[in-house]
């Protein structure tokens, strides 16, 4: 029998064949492996995982956090590791990068229950400051990595890598795309096993403690452990090499489906012979294997070489000089194809690896035909109607000017960017908004604003601010709390409240940790345990007493923090069923059509058509920001206004 | 109990993974089916020569802008497809969709395993939105059947863009949509659906005329009523009373503007 899965994500019934969503496979294969424990901190595009856990985490009995870091959450997952427990993390490929520094020893340690480190990657830098390729994981830190091209992969290999982990004691990283995250493909559910690892934390300091004297020995039984990992991996399914042609095609990723289907589509089955890579190590008996039966050798795989290189050094090392064409230009045999030639950067389409296929084979061009696509209206993401940012920005830079440096940070709040707003002069990466004004403020002497998130300050911002005060920058950290981690689909932050605690207003949707008696956490308090000495709390909806706050601030000496409180307007409304505020209208008697109110705030319930101006009932939120902002006073109410 | 030791990895004990590239036995392809050729080409096939690219299966694409349904028609066609045993894969243009961005699926249907679909090689795209319509034209061929509501969704800050001099702020003109598509495919069937929608219930239901036009078509393996009866089975019993007019009137629609050679 077949069932589209996503709902019911538990149910045990073997064989049966489900249409289920790359992140979604990921979970399943880990509950059919046993997984115990599960952290993450969340990041597009792999944010759906830690969500399913955490609806699941009761009743499947998975330990389950949404950890304030990702260095915090591989470090909680490795320690759960150390007593036996099948665990692992999941974040973006950003939140690898933070976690580095655990994650470079790990593998010296070892693991004793499997661990699975899920770094989803964002190729065409969708909804990320930057691209990488984690596939370097591999060879920079010794770490197995499985590159899923399609939703099935990402299940099986997830499955595979907890025993796999256990055997060769090495962390994992499975490293899946944006696009093998998001997609959806058919997968055979197997059965959840009855059974989990014993849970048993047996002290043993030589092997758990790396000093310099345990890690000499760790880092040769590292090598060791490394190459059974290949061994293991050229024994597994991961690697499948399909048709019989002399041409040969090594694909990895999605990239791998592109090719798979092109030569499906085409019939190319025994014109080529094509071989996944499914993970690193590649094996050097694959790529033998490979070398053997083909006569030249296209690789396809986005972003950086890294098949590509490992074919063309194994080939070298047997003395086979055949064309081994990809990412490096000129390989070409024709002197006038050497184009298409594969790009470094970005993902890549079907059509371009068809056209690059065609080209490698002397097939004739595709036959396209030219579509002309008239100029359109883009749909760009902006902050939403009752967005409490919306406020807190305004009312920053009504006090602070146009000329103050505005550092920024990742988060809604990035949305601050460009007109009208002009909220974001700097944005590097999590937590350094505050760095990064204190690097401006010390070298430039003014003073400079910093904006950041309730989630991401606590994620980083807390060093950085203590960093602040201990070089007692002339800075103001503007803390922007909306009780929720609202970019990445509404996950619980640490000032969200504990959903069935009490009725308070800050709550996610999604539950957060198992504990029902998780603390709140204080933004004033923690700031103010850091040293800083002036800590103003506002409702950034209460105009006067905000404007006071920031105006104190632009005159005081040293770090002061503005921590501006207002529930995310969206989440709200998802808790209270969709209950909004009274909507406002503009009374077209009072508008002269000043445009002061788009001039300011930008906000998307505002329409404007042929120079009049008017307000969109169904997006209102009724924050009555726009109001106040109008001199003509011709914003009101719905119930008192003429339309 | 602990894991036995013997619980190494080896071999996964399932086939690597190509999936299977069949149709389902079960599965009587309708008489009607625009330009399919069949698992008949394999055998036009000629050693090492490229022939036409399979137009096995079924491309559809579904776009709109967020909060039009698009995602949960894309999932519920899914839902359908698979339970009558058919291989789907499908993807969606990721971003940072929130309510107002553009929405992009792919549904591939008995065709492969990749689940974005190439240039000009859907079979169908249902456009809940004019300039999302648009946006597809690089998907279509002058095989592809396009069905496309009218009514537009006007971007939120499209005005607000003009007062900061930045474009003119006007929603391209429809019919000048229409005639952009036109020039690709004949085939394509411009109303609006949001007063269909209206009309049968209310302006939510644009997603299920939609769908009901596509299952109307019989450009699908599957029927309307096959995949009424999958949508009675996965949504709730008020959600489908409220759509079920919406349902039929988009399926008289589909049947209205029939594609090419399905016409009697």
């Amino acid at each position: 029998m077949s069932v589209a899965v996503g709902r019911d994500i538990l149910q045990d019934k073997p064989g049966t064949r489900a249409c289920l969503l790359g992140n979604l496979g990921i979970v399943r294969g880990a509950l059919e492996a046993g997984v115990q424990f599960f952290s993450c901190y969340p990041g597009t595009p792999s944010s759906e995982i830690g969500d399913t856990f955490a609806r699941i985490a009761k009743e499947s009995g998975v330990q389950f956090e949404y950890s304030v870091n990702e260095k915090i959450a591989v470090e909680v997952a490795f320690a759960a590791s150390l007593t036996g427990a099948r665990s692992m993390c999941g974040m973006k490929h950003l939140g690898l990068s933070y976690a580095n520094d655990p994650i470079s020893t790990m593998p010296y340690v070892g693991v004793e229950g499997g661990m699975v480190i899920v770094s989803a990657g964002d190729p065409s830098v969708i909804t990320s400051p930057n691209e990488q390729d984690q596939r370097h994981f591999s060879r920079l830190l010794y770490y197995p990595v499985f590159d899923p091209a399609t939703p099935v992969d990402a299940m099986r290999m997830t499955r595979y890598a907890f025993g796999f982990s256990e055997t060769t004691r090495l962390p994992v990283i499975i490293r899946p795309t944006a696009r093998v995250c998001h997609s959806n493909g058919m997968v055979t559910l197997g059965p959840l096993p009855s059974t989990r690892n014993e849970i048993r934390f047996t002290k043993n300091p030589s092997r758990y403690v790396p000093i310099p004297v345990n890690a000499r020995r760790m880092r040769k039984e590292l090598t060791q452990r490394f190459a059974l990992a290949e061994e293991l991996l050229a024994a597994s399914a991961f690697f499948p090499r399909t048709g019989s042609g002399p041409r040969g095609i090594i694909a990895s990723g999605m990239a791998y489906a592109y090719a798979a289907q092109v030569v499906e589509d085409l019939g190319l089955e025994r014109a080529v012979t094509l071989q996944q890579v499914g993970a690193y190590p590649i094996p050097e008996e694959v790529l033998t294997g490979f070398l053997e039966s083909v006569s030249s050798v296209l690789v396809v795989e986005e972003l950086t070489p890294v098949v590509e290189e490992c074919v063309s050094l194994s080939a070298f090392r047997r003395h086979k000089q055949i064309p081994i064409l990809g990412k490096h230009g000129g390989h070409f045999t024709e002197p006038d194809s050497v184009n298409p030639v594969f790009p470094v950067e970005f993902e890549y389409t079907p059509d371009l690896v068809e056209d690059v296929i065609r080209d490698y084979l002397g097939l004739e061009k595709r036959d396209r035909i030219s579509v002309s696509v008239p100029e359109l209206p883009s749909r760009p993401p902006v902050l939403c109607p009752g967005c409490p940012h919306r406020m807190s920005f305004y009312m920053a830079k009504k006090v602070f000017g146009k000329k103050t440096v505005y550092c920024n940070d990742i988060g809604c709040y990035t949305l601050g960017y460009g007109e009208p707003l002009q909220a974001c002069d700097v944005l590097l990466c999590m937590g350094s908004s505050i760095t990064q004004a204190s690097g401006i403020a010390r070298m430039t002497g003014k003073r400079v604003v910093a904006y950041i998130g309730d989630s991401t300050f606590f994620h980083s911002g807390l060093p950085a601010i203590a960093n602040a005060v201990q070089a007692d920058d002339n800075i103001t950290a503007v803390i922007l709390d909306n009780y929720i981690t609202a970019m990445t689909g509404f996950q619980p932050s640490l000032t969200s409240r504990t959903p069935g605690s009490d009725h308070d207003n800050r709550q996610s949707s999604i539950p957060n940790r198992q504990s029902p008696t998780a603390a709140r956490f204080s933004i004033e308090e923690a700031v103010r345990g850091l040293g800083v000495k002036e800590v103003y709390s506002v409702d950034p909806f209460d105009e006067t007493t905000t404007l006071k706050a920031f105006k104190k601030a632009k005159k005081g000496t040293g770090v002061n923090v503005v921590i501006c409180h207002s529930p995310c307007a969206v989440d709200r409304r998802r808790r209270d069923r969709g209950k909004r505020r009274p909507p406002f209208a503009i009374d077209q008697d009072l508008c002269n059509a000043c445009s002061l109110c788009v001039l300011a705030l930008g906000c998307p319930g505002i329409m404007v058509e042929d120079g009049r101006y008017s307000i969109d009932q169904d997006l209102c939120d009724g924050c009555a920001i726009c109001a106040s902002v109008c001199v003509q006073g011709a914003i009101q109410p719905v119930v008192s206004v003429k339309t | 109990m602990t894991r036995s030791s013997d619980n190494r990895p080896g071999p996964p004990s399932e086939n690597p993974v190509t999936p299977p590239s069949v149709a389902p036995p079960s599965v009587a392809p309708p008489s009607r089916r625009c330009g399919d050729t069949g698992s008949g080409a394999r055998a036009t096939e000629t050693e090492g020569l490229a022939r036409a690219p399979s137009r096995r299966g079924r491309r559809i694409v579904i776009v709109g802008t967020g909060g039009q349904g698009a995602l949960t028609a894309a999932r519920l066609l899914c839902d359908c497809l698979v339970e009558y045993g058919h291989h789907v894969v499908s993807g969606q243009l990721h971003g940072m969709a929130q309510r107002g961005g553009s929405v992009h699926t792919s549904i591939k249907v008995d065709c492969g395993i990749s689940p974005v679909i190439a240039a000009g090689r859907a079979d169908c795209v249902l456009g809940f939105e004019p300039v999302e319509t648009a946006r597809a034209l690089p998907f279509m061929s002058s095989q592809t059947v396009v069905y496309m509501n009218t009514a537009p969704v006007i971007p939120f800050i499209l005005g607000q863009r003009a007062v900061l001099k930045q474009g003119d702020g006007r929603y391209p003109n429809v019919p000048g949509l229409v005639d952009s598509i036109r020039a690709v495919t004949a085939q394509v069937f411009p109303f609006d659906a949001t007063r269909l929608a209206q009309e049968s219930g209310s302006v939510k239901t644009m997603n299920t005329i939609m769908l009901g036009c596509l299952l109307g078509s019989g450009l699908l393996p599957r029927t309307a009523e096959e995949f009424w009866r999958t949508v009675t089975r996965v949504m709730p019993p008020d959600l489908v009373k409220a759509n079920a007019e919406a349902f039929s009137n988009g399926v008289k629609m589909g049947r209205k503007f029939l594609p090419c050679e399905m016409s009697p």
